[in-house]
């Protein structure tokens, strides 16, 4: 087929290939690795130093630069992670993301279902709700949680009263972290859902399946891979957020500082090898969910293709 | 809630409907239905597409609900019941296998989501599984996943997993629609011979005449959420009810005309036709392609648009004076372009 394209075409091909490429490269990928540069210095200098001595021809040497620069950077990126404040951040994330994850694993297969299974009113607005959080500027996501539960906020003189504290506050964090991530799990179950139609799940139930069997049986089995997928980019975004989670933790070192929070604030106290060291682990995770996302959908487009 | 005037059951049919009306936002699906089907009878609902034919099956399955009226099996008003409780079996137009399951799960799954105490052991749903596989015909291929068969194989396996759990009836909704023709043919005829053999009470859904002609014991046309007319394929052919029902089961040609005096009308010149007991007024004229002969006089004024060969015969297409086209199959053809006269030998009078 290919020896077919004409010349001209074959070669805007390849420009626009570059291009994308090029841009890719310069944008998502350089400062990707300088996270993981900055982080452990001497590795890279040792890696530097490796290359080089490739290029001399010296393959034990270069072996020996790089595992002596990986091991002086070895030390103070781990005690940079393992820092009281920064384990707490870390365990901070963790908790954020362990519930707004299964709670928007739960909610999200819920208005899904709702959505593409059911014809009821307001179905419409059901589905621009789904999508506002993608659509509001995460500070703003924030200032909501203030103004509702705030102490000068909707619920705020109840919440004193009753000594709930729930702005700056771990208990904000999750809020804010699941109001951020909800549409994730959703807007990949939709198309999904909607392509598949109700056949299969009115064929289960009538064939005598309770609304259980028939979820367990047919619905799950046949959104899975997008259901993981959702998940997955659900949790990326749980453990990442900022902006929101920025408004409404107050910035309480120890306490109230999620991975992305401790990383601001290591940077602003120029402590940059510490900041990039947290850093190089939330991208290690944006890395992590990248490779599972390939294999995913890997097998979505193979496996999955097994349909109709 | 809404008002079902019938609460009891008048007939002990296999299926007995009652003044069943259904209405979707604005738009009324079905317009007070009344239908009795026998117990074994193979009934078609034929109709175009928003007749309401589609409406009217899944509410006898339990997926839809009468606005009022009321749905019986064998005497008992199962109005009320969803479909779980119908004991009824549903073939969708798109097969709805579960493509994550082999066709051996496929056809047991009915079984196997019984409670403990109604579900069949095991050995017995492998051995069910075995039966269906033989009764249609594909022996062997428990193993294999849907995307692996044809589409004919997969109408089948939907057959084996409805029949699986025993239904008392078998609801089918538009079975061959999405099988090429050979293989709806094939289909069809296995289909025919299958209820044969089993004798269950089935309707299916179709909007193809011939399909419908060629399976059922009885066709019911349905035309806008009404019924048109019930009757054995011959009788609708030889007596349909209305226009709309002579068209529907086949190949036709109209023309509007005025009855008056006794006599057929067409732009104000009398036809040698009968009008016989049609009532003065606007009519229409219906017959079908072979119906149609040339005249000297007293006929149609048509001009010949084109010829076509089409089996022994030809195909001949005319342009009626202020109408639109007919179509008819001659013997010997007039030449394109000539102005003949047209007169049907054997026609119907439907009053408009």
């Amino acid at each position: 087929m290919s020896h077919a394209t004409p010349l001209r075409h074959r070669t805007g091909r390849a420009l626009l290939i570059g291009a994308a490429l090029l841009w890719l490269a310069f944008f998502v990928l350089l400062p990707l690795l300088s996270v993981f540069a900055q982080a452990l210095p001497a590795a890279a200098t040792g890696l530097t130093a490796g290359f080089k001595a490739i290029g001399h021809g010296a393959p034990v040497k270069a072996l020996g630069a790089i595992g002596s620069g990986f091991a002086h950077s070895w030390s103070p990126y781990w005690e940079a992670i393992t820092q009281p404040d920064a384990l707490a951040a870390i365990k901070l994330t963790l908790i954020a993301a362990g519930i707004a994850v299964p709670a928007n694993l739960v909610f999200g297969i819920a208005v899904s279902w709702a959505i593409t299974k059911f014809d009821f009113p307001g179905k419409g607005l059901l589905i621009s709700l789904v999508d506002l959080p993608l659509s509001v500027s995460p500070v703003v996501a924030g200032l909501i949680y203030v103004l509702m539960f705030g102490a000068t906020g909707w619920f705020g003189p109840w919440l004193v009263e009753h000594d709930v504290q729930i702005v700056f506050a771990v208990p904000g964090i999750v809020l804010a972290t699941i109001f951020v991530t909800f549409p994730f799990v959703a807007r990949e179950l939709i198309p999904v859902m909607t392509e598949q139609g109700r056949d299969d799940e009115t064929a289960a139930v009538a064939l005598g399946a309770s609304g259980w069997q028939t979820f367990w049986h047919v619905t799950l089995p046949n959104i899975r891979w997008g259901l993981l997928y959702g998940v997955l980019l659900c949790n990326a975004r749980a453990m990442g957020e900022f902006g929101a989670v920025s408004v409404v933790s107050g910035h309480i070192r120890g306490e109230t500082n999620t991975m992305p929070l401790h990383v601001e604030i290591l940077y602003n106290e120029y402590n940059f090898l510490a900041a990039f060291a947290v850093a190089s682990l939330l991208a290690l995770l944006a890395l992590v969910t990248l490779v599972l996302k390939g294999l995913l959908e890997w097998r979505y487009g193979h496996g999955g293709s097994a349909r109709h | 809630m809404a008002l079902r005037p019938w609460r009891e059951c008048q007939a002990l049919t296999a299926i007995s409907i009652q003044g069943v009306k259904r209405r979707f936002a604005t738009f009324p699906a079905l317009n007070g239905v009344d239908l009795d089907v026998e117990s074994g009878e193979f009934l078609a609902l034929l109709g175009p597409s928003g007749s309401g034919k589609t409406t009217l099956l899944r509410i006898i399955a339990g997926l839809d609900f009468a606005d009022e009226g009321v749905v019986c099996f064998d005497g008992e008003n199962v109005s009320e019941l969803s479909v779980g409780d119908r004991h009824v079996g549903f073939v969708f137009q798109h097969y709805a296998l579960f493509r994550h399951m082999t066709i051996a799960e496929n056809i047991a799954f009915g079984l196997k989501v019984r409670k403990r105490r109604d579900r069949p052991s095991k050995a017995a749903i492998a051995a069910r599984v075995e039966e269906l596989l033989n009764l249609v015909q594909l022996p062997g291929l428990g193993g294999r996943y849907p995307a692996q068969l044809s589409g004919g194989q997969r109408q089948r396996v939907a057959l084996a997993r409805a029949l699986a759990v025993e239904p008392r009836i078998l609801l089918l909704d538009e079975p061959f629609g999405a099988l090429d023709a050979k293989v709806r043919k094939e289909l069809r005829r296995w289909l025919r011979a299958l209820h044969d053999q089993v004798g269950l009470t089935s309707i299916f859904v179709t909007h193809d005449q011939e399909e419908a002609m060629e399976l059922a014991d009885r066709v019911v046309v349905m035309n806008k959420g009404r019924i048109e007319q019930i009757g054995q394929p011959d009788a609708l052919y030889a007596e349909p009810a209305s226009a709309f029902v002579y068209d529907f089961v086949g190949e036709s040609n109209r023309v509007d005309v005025e009855v008056k005096d006794g006599a057929v009308h067409y732009l104000g010149r009398a036809l040698a036709l009968d009008a016989g007991d049609v009532r003065p007024g606007t009519a229409t004229l219906a017959f079908r392609p072979h119906e149609g002969a040339v005249v000297e006089s007293g006929g149609i004024p048509v001009t010949v648009t084109s010829v076509r060969l089409r089996g022994g015969l030809k195909r001949v297409e005319v342009q009626v004076e202020g109408d639109g086209l007919l179509e008819l199959d001659m013997e010997h053809a007039p030449t394109v372009g000539s102005v003949i006269e047209l007169l049907p030998t054997a026609y119907r009078l439907f009053e408009r």
